[in-house]
């Protein structure tokens, strides 16, 4: 009977068209889409950067002729700049504010002097830091100039580098490419899986409860005889398969991004994306899943049971999802792991399991935690929907 | 056969529902103790003003809800102690009843055909009877979100009846349809009773009571007000017609 249920719920699922658009459609073009969203607009910034002309602004007198020749015959990889002469930093402030100028210099007096004399000169940089990236520029410039004098006054004192450098540091990573990749994108696919996943529960579960008593189909199928544990378990089947199918649709979508559209082109990242896309790894992944996406339509299943109408289960559900995209974004901060601690908080430990899974770092003994949590959360959110879908008050309009 | 003895059911109310409807009472009775039987091959006609209790009787009797006390024998099966068996007797039928939009008449029979267990065989020849008998072969495959209301009523019908059930329960069956879909359901009523199955209906209208009606009850605010045959009734009636004579019942019961 279950699978008799199970069949027909399915077919009507599949028909329903809101229901194919977050199970299938959207899943598939949310990561070619934030992808190509991504490499368009860093391939933007990274040519704006490139083609950009920075107007310096400089505030001198005639001493500072040497630090403007030093500032306009740096080596082009430094970017367009163009200097500009201004009378005094009233103005220059003005003209940054207006973003005629993307930063200034004042340049002291006794600049030539310092040189001179190897004494260092104070020099006053103005820059407006809502204009994200130009200070970094200006740093950029600044730090070149000086380290042109700093080689000057080498010389000039004869002093080799290695005389004044008494340590050299050479950093030697550990970690391998899966586990540094993985440590920093692996937030991002949990957090994928528990947002389609919970939304491919949202609409199947609202239409299989609240759709059918709404449209006065549940009353017939109570007085067939069937069981209300068959029916319940028959239709929650169907809510479970539609999550998993957002969730395998979403990785469809990434497996698409990197074989046909090509979107990835480091080698180092696309030989670490391939060991995640392994069987091992799928099977680990949805041995984590399946019990949260249970656990969601075990949460649903009640409300859409109560609801009257699809549009009170739709305002009640809809905003539960915050409940559950907060804490996957947990995957997205460096540093919080799982552990002992972690293990035991729902959802967070699923994020934070695929995210060592994907760095290839998972306890074995901190999964088990995580799996029986969220199982026994799935178990006890099971008993709820079947003792609400039991209850007869519930189940006419 | 259906056999109901002294069948109560109460509601509990919620303190919303209390401060709704202005009491303090924590229960809300809307079956109080009723007692009739139906026969094979005879019409009986449960009737009842809105908020009677009729709906709820029906819905006791069709196992959705579990009475607060009495008894009900569905085909000689305890309905409260063997819910599933005595739903396996039954065929449901409402005015409000909704099909699935999404799949046509066909799928939804063959749902209902597995749902009540009916072999494959027996499915064949009894689909082929209802829907020469319906005249359904021609929208058979369309899906039922097109069909006409008409057409929605005629695959109910063939969706209850596609079990061969002895006990045939309508409540209100006829509310909000049309005189020719309206007519679909009169004829399976009539139907039912040449089969020799046993049927109850529950309505208001008078009309289809007296076409209809070897039996009847009057139920008004949960109480049997009178229960008898319509040969009965007839011969009690002090008003000059069977409406009038209902409205006055129901009035001196007040």
């Amino acid at each position: 009977m279950i699978g008799t249920i199970f069949k027909k719920e399915l077919l009507d699922t599949l028909r329903d068209k809101r229901t194919l658009m977050t199970m299938i459609i959207i899943p598939v073009m949310v990561f070619p889409v934030i992808m190509t969203l991504f490499l368009k607009v860093s391939e933007s910034f990274s040519e704006n950067a490139a083609t950009k002309t920075v107007n310096i602004g400089v505030v001198a007198g005639s001493d500072g002729e040497g630090f403007v020749n030093s500032l306009k015959t740096l080596p082009a990889v430094y970017g367009k700049r163009k200097v500009i002469m201004i009378s005094d930093t009233v103005n220059m402030k003005q003209l940054i504010r207006m973003d005629s100028l993307q930063f200034g210099v004042f340049v002291p007096i006794d600049y030539e002097k310092s040189m001179q004399d190897k004494t260092p000169a104070k020099m006053d940089v103005f820059f407006n830091a809502t204009e994200l990236g130009m200070k970094d520029r200006a740093e950029g410039y600044l730090n070149a100039i000086s380290e042109l004098e700093k080689q000057k006054r080498y010389q000039e004192l004869d002093i080799q580098i290695e005389e004044i450098t008494p340590l050299f540091f050479d950093y030697k990573n550990v970690a391998t490419d899966k586990e540094t990749i993985g440590k920093l994108i692996g937030g991002f696919l949990p957090y994928l899986f528990i947002v389609f996943g919970f939304v491919g529960c949202m609409y199947p579960a609202i239409d299989l409860f609240t759709g059918e008593k709404e449209r006065g189909t549940l009353e017939t199928l109570l007085t067939t005889p069937v069981s209300r544990w068959q029916i319940l378990v028959g239709k929650m089947g169907v809510i479970v398969l539609s999550g998993l199918m957002a969730v395998t649709f979403t990785l469809v979508g990434i497996f698409l991004s990197i074989k046909v559209f090509d979107m990835v082109q480091d080698p180092r990242i696309l030989e670490v994306i391939y060991q995640i896309l392994s069987a091992k790894f799928l099977l680990m992944m949805y041995l984590l899943i399946i019990p949260m996406i249970i656990f969601f339509a075990g949460v649903m299943i009640p409300i859409a049971v109560y609801a009257k109408s699809f549009k009170e289960a739709q305002s009640i559900i809809t905003p539960m999802n915050m409940f559950f995209i907060l804490p996957a974004m947990v995957g997205f901060f460096p540093g919080i792991s799982l552990n002992m601690v972690t293990a035991f908080i729902p959802v967070v430990n699923i994020v934070l399991a695929t995210k060592e899974l994907i760095a290839g770092t998972l306890d074995i003994k901190l999964l088990i935690i995580s799996f029986i949590v969220m199982t026994s959360l799935a178990a006890i959110a099971v008993t709820i929907s079947y003792k609400r879908f039991d209850k007869e008050s519930n189940l006419v309009s | 056969m259906i056999e109901v003895k002294n069948l109560r059911k109460e509601f509990e109310l919620s303190k919303k529902q209390q401060k709704e409807f202005a009491t303090t009472e924590k229960v809300a009775i809307a079956v109080d103790s009723i007692s009739f039987t139906c026969q094979p091959g005879r019409i009986f006609s449960l009737l009842g003003p809105n908020g009677a209790g009729k709906t709820t009787t029906m819905r006791m009797l069709s196992t959705l809800f579990q009475p607060t006390s009495g008894s009900i024998m569905i085909g000689g099966v305890d309905a409260i102690k063997n819910p599933k068996e005595a739903r396996a007797k039954i065929g449901f039928l409402t005015g409000s009843t909704g099909l699935y939009a999404r799949l046509t008449p066909n799928e939804v029979i063959k749902y209902f055909a597995d749902l009540y267990g009916v072999k494959k065989d027996d499915f064949e020849k009894r689909k082929k009877y209802l829907y020469d008998l319906l005249d359904m072969n021609d929208f058979a495959n369309k899906r039922i979100a097109k069909l006409s209301t008409g057409m929605k009523q005629k695959v109910s019908i063939c969706r209850t009846m596609i079990h061969d059930p002895e006990i045939i329960i309508f409540d209100e069956p006829t509310s909000g349809l049309d005189v020719i879909t309206a007519e679909n359901i009169i004829k399976l009523i009539l139907d039912c009773k040449n089969q020799g199955k046993t049927v109850i209906f529950s309505s208001h209208i008078m009309s289809e009571v007296d076409l209809l009606c070897d039996d009847l009850a009057i139920i008004h605010k949960g109480k049997m007000v009178f229960e008898g045959t319509m040969e009965d009734f007839r011969n009690q009636m002090q008003a000059p017609n069977l409406t009038s004579e209902f409205i006055r019942i129901i009035t001196e019961n007040k």
